[in-house]
């Protein structure tokens, strides 16, 4: 790593920002206005700041672009949800109804979460990711839903995806493991081993389900929590190299593009060939017309043609079809900046937490959200097999929104403690 | 970024490097996470997005709204085609087409039903329709141009499908419209047809689709994935405009008598290559009629005649398919404007022209014949092999002497004999609003030689349009003007606004006003000079010229005589003021006479002599004209025998008195009888003397005069018709030889020009 890579990580942005304030301040005298724009950082020892930093201290910037998000993601929510609401459940509000509940109780949990010592899940960690296990177990043996797979687990008025808990429990099992043998990381035993362990067997449940979409998320963050843990690349790269060779073979001997057919008509969407298959791809297809008749500026918010039945269930996993539908590239251009600031928002100011296991958490619980920004908008898309890859923030779905937003709060503890041990 | 790894086993230790402390790799290896998220992951899905929206999303949109919108059409009405007098020559009427939704089945024994009740009702093969069904589309047309009896059925079969099949929205009934062309055959190639989709294929209605066709509208919904409206309004509505209608300058009289003369000299001549006419207004350009013979019906314009269908038939399978298309090709061909001919002598009309114009004609010229010309190595004939001697400029023309006019074509020199020839509107097109005008094929500009102007004077070895002809015949006679001929005199609106009006519209003066006059002076003595052979209509100052050319380098040697001929005929009328001309031309007779005086000269004087008092032309009878002048029989009856016989006499009639009263009661024949002067009126002066029969006798074969004998001998009155002439001869009359008449009935007898004693040319 070159030194000016390390300077833009420290923060030259921050420096600068923090010189022009205080510049300000200079010159200003400092009035009480100025305290929604100060960022609570270890430099600030500002009185004018308490009013959020005293109180919470929680990161605003991060703060206000989720809220952002969550804004924009539930107009479109309703937006692409209520022609599909109207004609399945005789009410156009009727997604929109229950993910205002889920946003209050998600927000609340994000709340609460946010007060919560991180620190206490150091030590639960272990317990968390046998939770998973047992959600995982326990999804198998109940009755499969819809399309004959098993993901969820009922629970009344929502339901819950065992999957959702297990990403969690990876994040927070790699930052406690990463953190607690930090200097052994180096060593495979303790980086590739239960890395593989763990991975391996919460694949080979998510498989029975089956869940495509949850291993490949899990691997990443599997893999992502071991390498900023602390694993050598050495190994990385050989898993890279063997993972290229595989694909690369499988191109070679043509396997690929069965593979691809087999994967639901992956990057076959707009040709014909049979009618099952034309089934099959009916809802990636219409994705791409939704997308294609976008173009740049939209076709204005609310006047997607799509979402009226063409796009199944257009509140799910292709709202974004339908956001890009309505908003065109413009809009997709500006969400997608949005969500960019967000994790670069969390992973920096993870980077500011006291401990080890803070970062690691924080970097995890943010980079998961890109992750899937990235995967949903290659799958709807056709760059990635349709797989139920959710959009943060967008996607309907109770268990999945809170979970997030009560993550969300974690990485706001984070900030909280961070700035606080700082102060 | 979805590298799923699989991890070695292989614990080693390594020293860390002494700058490298742990926080410090994790904010390196936290940079290299930010670029493979925000960088490469987010780099990737707006690469993706902007490739779909930009790049392909016209196609992508193209194909969601292709899904989306159910979109009717609506047919506009297509305008309708009238003759200069307002007759209509092609409308359009309703019909209905019947069209799919084949989205909305649900069920495949819907589907069978939809199917076979449509394939009985309108006659279509049951698999084809049930492929239909099968669709994914709002829809799918099953059959066009329906009636109303079959309409009805599909009706009653919609009710059917809604109460045993519960789906009454997949059949729709559009209202469509069908082409009618009520005269059939008349002007056809001028007409032209439609397609199935009511689009112009030829003539006027090609020529001008954009003006017939009109706009169609649309009704366009939106339907939501399961074709229901989709619950917000959203619907555009697009009303059609119907298309305009078109005036054109033929008039159905002159046109149909053009067409009824044509096709008999077809029949009599046993033309192989078809026959054509065209008649001008020579002061605008304007077409009154155009003929090709052969013609076609315009309701069925895919029907070979008889004859051709045989001759295809005959030929091995895999040459039927070919030869019925160029025979349709030909069918449809507009050979007064597609076609090139020869003009041969015909064009002496324009050497002349040129002669005079250029002034190289002095009164005392004079043009010496000695039955053939040597020009450079080639003795050119004349058709009179003895030779004509010494003559005027005025009687060259009259006995169409090569020799006379090769030396006419060499006073007016090579240059300048191009220079007119342009000028004349040969070169170019004529720019009439008519589909596929050939060009001319003339020497390039330094390739004539003395020897091609020589025959190039008397109109052989160059091929221009027949219409470029006549074009320049009425150039030659109303004072110098090329005009652009056209067909269409207006084009008015649904609701009867005219939108446009074509006007005459000169070229160029290519002759002077005074040559024009001395033009129309010539021509007048053709026929005067020539008589029947020349063209002359009895009781009208008519003038032109005969012509025929040979065909120089087309398919050869099919006609009786040896080699193949174009027999054509140009003239104009009235020649002190001219009005109209009317070109006639005969490729490859086959039958007893081949040259344009013997020809086509008889054909010009019967379109004429019927033309000319349609267009109320004033006549000029000569004394031997009057001689066969129908006149109208007066009313005799009511008055003294004496005072009837007085007045009948004073009409031109010989009275005849039978019975015992003194007043006649009634007469024969009846009032306004037209009947040959001279003729017999039966006065019946009581009404117990019987009336008298006699039996017709035969008139056909025999000369004016000689009817006249054979009627009163017979006790019969004559209405002369047609080319009544001193050496015409009856052809036809209206009551068959052999059956029994009332004394003093009126005969109406026919009459051909004969002329086959001329063959100057």
């Amino acid at each position: 790593m070159a030194p000016n890579k390390r300077m833009l990580l420290k923060g030259d942005l921050n420096r600068i920002y923090d010189e022009k304030i205080r510049n300000r301040r200079r010159r200003e005298q400092s009035g009480p206005k100025e305290k929604f724009f100060v960022r609570p950082t270890r430099q600030r020892k500002m009185k004018n700041a308490k009013w959020f930093a005293a109180g919470m201290g929680i990161d605003l910037p991060f703060c206000i672009i989720l809220l952002i998000l969550l804004t924009i993601g539930t107009i479109m929510m309703f937006s692409a949800s209520y022609a599909f609401a109207y004609y399945t459940q005789d009410d156009s509000y009727y997604f929109l109804f229950r993910q205002l509940i889920f946003i209050v109780v998600g927000i609340a949990a994000m709340g609460v979460m946010s007060f919560f010592n991180y620190n206490k899940l150091h030590s639960i960690a272990p317990l968390v990711l046998g939770i998973a296990y047992v959600c995982l177990m326990i999804v198998l043996v109940l009755p499969a839903g819809d399309g004959g797979v098993k993901r969820w687990i009922p629970l009344g008025m929502f339901n819950i995806q065992p999957s959702e808990i297990a990403k969690f429990a990876i994040i927070l099992f790699f930052a406690h493991w990463a953190s607690k043998y930090y200097d052994k990381m180096q060593l495979a035993k303790f980086s590739v081993l239960p890395g593989l362990i763990v991975f391996g067997s919460i694949a080979m449940l998510l498989f029975l389900e089956p869940h495509y979409s949850g291993i490949v998320i899990i691997g990443m963050l599997t893999v992502l929590m071991l390498y900023i843990g602390g694993m050598k690349t050495k190994y990385l790269a050989i898993g890279g190299i063997a993972l290229i060779g595989i694909v690369l073979m499988l191109a070679v001997t043509g396997g690929l593009s069965y593979a691809m057919s087999r994967m639901d008509g992956w990057g076959q969407a707009l040709e014909y060939t049979t009618e099952e298959m034309w089934q099959t791809t009916w809802q990636t297809r219409n994705s791409l017309y939704a997308i294609g008749s976008g173009g740049l500026w939209g076709l204005g918010l609310g006047q997607s043609r799509q979402k009226y039945l063409y796009l199944p269930e257009p509140q799910n996993d292709f709202i974004f079809a339908i956001v890009v539908e309505e908003l065109g590239l413009i809009g997709a251009v500006i969400i997608l900046l949005i969500f960019a600031l967000l994790v670069w928002r969390g992973i920096t100011l993870s980077l500011r937490a006291k401990d080890k296991f803070g970062k690691l958490l924080g970097i995890g619980l943010t980079s998961q959200i890109g992750i899937q920004v990235v995967l949903n908008i290659l799958v709807i898309t056709d760059w990635l097999p349709n797989t139920g890859i959710s959009l943060p923030f967008f996607s309907y779905g109770g268990s999945s929104l809170i979970m997030l937003l009560a993550q969300m709060g974690i990485v706001l503890s984070i900030s909280r403690t961070a700035n606080i041990e700082r102060q | 970024m979805e590298e799923n790894k699989t991890r070695k086993k292989t614990p080693k230790k390594r020293e860390k490097r002494a700058d490298k402390g742990p926080n410090q790799r994790l904010r390196q290896r936290t940079a290299v996470l930010i670029i493979i998220i925000l960088v490469i992951g987010f780099g990737a899905t707006l690469l993706r997005l902007s490739f779909l929206t930009l790049v392909q999303g016209s196609e992508l949109q193209e194909k969601a709204v292709g899904q989306q919108l159910s979109d009717t059409v609506l047919t506009a009405k297509r305008g309708s085609i009238y003759d200069a007098k307002g007759t209509t020559l092609a409308e359009s009427a309703s019909v209905w087409q019947v069209v799919l939704a084949p989205i909305n089945f649900e069920k495949d024994t819907q589907r069978e039903a939809a199917a076979r009740g449509l394939s009985e009702i309108l006659g279509l093969d049951y698999e084809n329709v049930y492929e239909k069904t099968q669709k994914k589309n709002y829809y799918t047309v099953v059959k066009r141009k329906i009636e109303v009896e079959q309409r009805d059925k599909v009706i009653e079969l919609m009710e059917k499908l809604t109460k045993e099949y519960d789906c009454g929205n997949v059949i729709q009934l559009l209202d469509d419209y069908k082409r009618y062309y009520p005269k059939d055959t008349l002007a056809a190639s001028i007409i032209g047809f439609t397609g199935a989709d009511e689009q112009g294929l030829e003539g006027v209605e090609f020529k001008y689709d954009d003006y017939l066709s009109g706009t169609p509208g649309r009704i366009i919904t939106a339907k939501n994935a399961r074709g229901t409206n989709m619950p917000f309004q959203y619907e555009q509505n697009v009303e059609s405009e119907d298309g305009k209608s078109i005036y054109l300058t033929i008039d159905e009289t002159i046109q149909s008598i053009c067409e009824k003369y044509t096709a008999q000299a077809v029949i009599d001549n046993n033309i192989l290559n078809r026959a054509g006419c065209i008649c001008m207004d020579v002061n605008t350009g304007a077409i009154l009629a155009m003929v090709t013979s052969g013609g076609y019906n315009l309701n069925d314009p895919y029907t070979l005649s008889d004859e051709a269908q045989n001759a295809i038939s005959q030929l091995p399978k895999d040459e039927q398919a070919d030869a019925e298309s160029q025979e349709l090709a030909a069918m449809w061909r507009n050979k007064c404007v597609a076609d090139t001919y020869m003009p041969g002598s015909v064009f002496k009309m324009c050497t002349a022209s040129m002669a005079l114009e250029e002034g190289k004609i002095k009164d005392n010229s004079s043009f010496t014949c000695g039955g053939y010309m040597r020009v450079e190595d080639y003795d050119i004939g004349c058709s009179v092999t003895s030779g004509h001697g010494t003559q005027t400029f005025l009687e060259s023309f009259c006995h169409s002497c090569n020799p006379a006019f090769i030396q006419i074509g060499q006073l007016v020199g090579l240059e300048k004999f191009r220079d007119y020839y342009t000028a004349f509107g040969f070169s170019e097109k004529t720019g009439i609003d008519l589909p596929g005008e050939a060009d001319d094929s003339f020497w390039p500009e330094g390739q004539m030689g003395m020897v091609d102007l020589a025959v190039a004077s008397f109109g052989q070895n160059f091929s221009i349009t027949p219409l470029s002809m006549i074009t320049a015949c009425a150039a030659v006679c109303n004072g110098g003007y090329v005009l652009q001929p056209y067909v269409v005199s207006k084009i008015t609106d649904a609701q009867g606004n005219v939108v446009k009006t074509v006007e005459r519209k000169v070229k160029r003066q290519v002759i002077s006003n005074e040559t024009s006059k001395k033009m129309c002076d010539m021509l007048a003595a053709y026929p005067e000079v020539n008589g029947a052979s020349g063209g002359a209509v009895p009781g009208y100052k008519v003038g032109g010229k005969t012509g025929t050319s040979e065909k120089i380098g087309i398919k050869k040697n099919i006609s009786s005589f040896g080699k193949d001929y174009i027999a054509s005929f140009c003239g104009i009328a009235p020649t002190d003021n001219p009005q109209i001309a009317l070109l006639v031309f005969l490729d490859t007779p086959s039958g007893g006479a081949y040259y344009g005086s013997q020809i086509a000269a008889p054909l010009f004087t019967e379109i004429m002599s019927e033309v000319l008092p349609y267009l109320e032309i004033s006549t000029d009878y000569s004394e031997e004209d009057l001689a066969y002048l129908n006149i109208p029989a007066g009313d005799y009856t009511n008055i003294s025998t004496s005072e009837a016989v007085d007045k009948a006499d004073n009409d031109g009639f010989i009275a005849q008195i039978v019975g015992e009263g003194d007043t006649v009661v009634s007469q024969m024949p009846s009032v306004s009888s037209k009947m040959a002067k001279g003729g017999t009126i039966i006065l019946y002066t009581d009404n117990t003397t019987p009336h008298e029969k006699v039996t017709v006798p035969d008139f056909k074969k025999a000369s004016a005069y000689e009817v006249n004998g054979i009627a009163a001998s017979n006790g019969l009155n004559v209405s002369f018709n047609g080319a009544v002439s001193s050496t015409g001869i009856a052809v036809a009359q209206s009551v068959k030889e052999g059956t029994e008449v009332a004394k003093g009935t009126v005969i109406a007898v026919t009459f051909k020009a004969n002329a086959e004693g001329g063959s100057s040319d």
